[in-house]
């Protein structure tokens, strides 16, 4: 579905951020980027979504740009729209009609549990249910490979338990593929069958892969019980506190 | 009673009262010089006279027509150079230090040049107001557009928008908060420049009254006049204020 082969990535023209990255992620599989700050793990999704141009390398996929959704942590929806208008706005311009676009807000609205705030503006809501409101957004075109970039870090730890597994339910329902940055071990695992983990930056590269065996459909909360949970949650976590030693050291 | 001054304006309104009453009885008591403090009464009087002998409607028409004028040239073309600006570099290397020098002066200082170039009628009138809100409008537009929230370009741009969506999603809608947001200090700057321009040289309208008000020693004329000044200008603050409201809803 998605290969980056020996990809290259800079915020200025001169120190690669993130260096000879190479993944693969396959059609239906939720793959989760970690590592420590400054990895270069959002430019990966911003070069994927065609947002910033790589120093080197190649990003090949079987998908066009409209097939693609991201979700980034500070998501805006636009202000002077409501609720079902913010979701709205992907099918219009994709060319259905406002009606049209509007009607299929409102069942992705109420599919998010957010039914009957379809005229709110987004003044009008809180954290999370705004948050439920960007997902929509995106979800609501349907695309096939989603990406993520610590879509959830801005919520408080109930809401965003909740925000998380209703997103898990549908991504699994819909058979979508997903590529998500975190910061949160726990959470890559408990939602991931891949875990990719990034060096420390400048010049990051893809240190390790892990493999999450837990069976699917998941619950957000109890996959961490799975027995393979911990032993993996342990590997992962020596691993970053490696990376951020290193960096340490080399600072 | 103890209730009815529970209610702030009425207190408020109270204290009007009784201030205004105290002001006319130092007048009548002769503790207050009329040639430089007028009373209250004397001042209803000149505004009763004013609209009773209608010789204040041609003054108010002719400052109101300045003031609009000047406000919607002022709104279009500080609108159109904002967004040139914003959008294309050269426009912005040519107009943004000319803006800025505009910015820097006192505009009324133009007054007198403007009454040498336009004439003492309506045009030189216009052009004060003019100047005054299209360098205000220039900037508002201009840093505004080049502030837009990089988070909804790129929310419109992933979702597959183009410059067109860009355009009617984002700049536009942004635009319209901006320029609303200044649009009660664009109002009161449109009526100062209509008034300070027929102040220096006029035939006609409330800025002339108040020149021949001065002239005579008529201070009573000048209260009443600027009571009407700030009578009509708080009432298109009203109706700016409506349109911020209903344009805005989604500011809550």
């Amino acid at each position: 579905m998605l290969r980056v082969a020996g990809l290259s990535l800079a915020y200025d023209e001169t120190t690669p951020v993130l260096e000879d990255a190479s993944l693969t992620i396959e059609a239906q599989s939720f793959v989760s980027l970690v590592g420590p700050s400054g990895s270069g793990k959002s430019s990966l999704l911003r070069a994927v979504m065609g947002l910033q141009r790589p120093l080197s390398g190649r990003i090949e996929t079987d998908l066009g740009t409209s097939e693609i959704g991201i979700l980034f942590q500070d998501d805006a929806l636009l202000p002077w729209r409501s609720a079902a208008e913010n979701v709205a706005l992907g099918l219009r311009l994709r060319g259905d009609s406002r009606a049209r676009a509007v009607a299929e807000a409102a069942t992705w609205l109420a599919r998010l549990g957010l039914g009957g705030l379809d005229d709110r503006y987004p003044r009008a809501l809180s954290g999370g249910q705004r948050k439920r409101v960007a997902l929509a957004q995106v979800l609501a075109l349907k695309p096939r490979l989603l990406l993520m970039d610590e879509p959830f870090a801005s919520l408080d730890a109930i809401t965003r338990a909740r925000v998380t597994q209703d997103l898990l339910t549908l991504v699994e329902a819909e058979h979508m593929t997903v590529l998500l940055v975190t910061h949160d071990l726990e959470e890559a695992l408990a939602l991931s069958d891949v875990v990719y983990l990034l060096s420390h930056g400048p010049r990051a590269r893809i240190s390790r892969r892990y493999e999450v065996p837990i069976p699917r459909p998941r619950d957000v909360v109890t996959a961490r019980t799975h027995p393979a949970f911990a032993p993996l949650l342990e590997a992962l976590w020596r691993d970053l506190s490696r990376e951020v030693a290193g960096e340490t050291a080399a600072a | 009673m103890r209730r009815a001054l529970d209610r702030v304006w009425l207190r408020q309104l109270a204290a009007l009262i009784v201030f205004l009453a105290l002001w006319e009885g130092a007048g009548r008591a002769g503790l207050l010089n009329p040639l430089y403090v007028p009373r209250p009464l004397a001042v209803a009087a000149a505004l009763i006279e004013l609209f009773g002998s209608g010789t204040i409607w041609p003054h108010l028409a002719a400052t109101f027509s300045a003031a609009v004028a000047g406000l919607v040239l002022g709104l279009a073309v500080g609108i159109v150079l904002g967004i040139l600006a914003a959008l294309v570099p050269f426009v912005a290397e040519i107009v943004e230090p000319f803006m800025i020098l505009l910015n820097a002066v006192p505009r009324v200082v133009l007054a007198p040049l403007f009454v040498i170039w336009f004439g003492i009628d309506l045009g030189s009138k216009i052009a004060l107001a003019f100047i005054l809100v299209a360098v205000l409008i220039f900037f508002t537009v201009y840093t505004g557009i080049r502030q837009v929230d990089r988070r909804l370009v790129e929310r419109v741009v992933t979702l597959g928008g183009g410059r067109a969506a860009l355009l009617r999603e984002v700049y536009l809608p942004s635009l319209v908060a901006w320029i609303l947001g200044q649009l009660k200090v664009a109002v009161g700057f449109a009526f100062t420049g209509a008034i300070v321009g027929e102040f220096v040289a006029a035939s006609r309208g409330l800025g002339y009254l108040l020149s021949f008000a001065q002239s005579t020693y008529n201070a009573a004329l000048m209260l009443a006049l600027v009571l009407i000044i700030v009578a009509f200008v708080l009432l298109i603050f009203a109706l700016a204020g409506r349109l911020e409201r209903r344009l805005l809803r989604w500011r809550g």
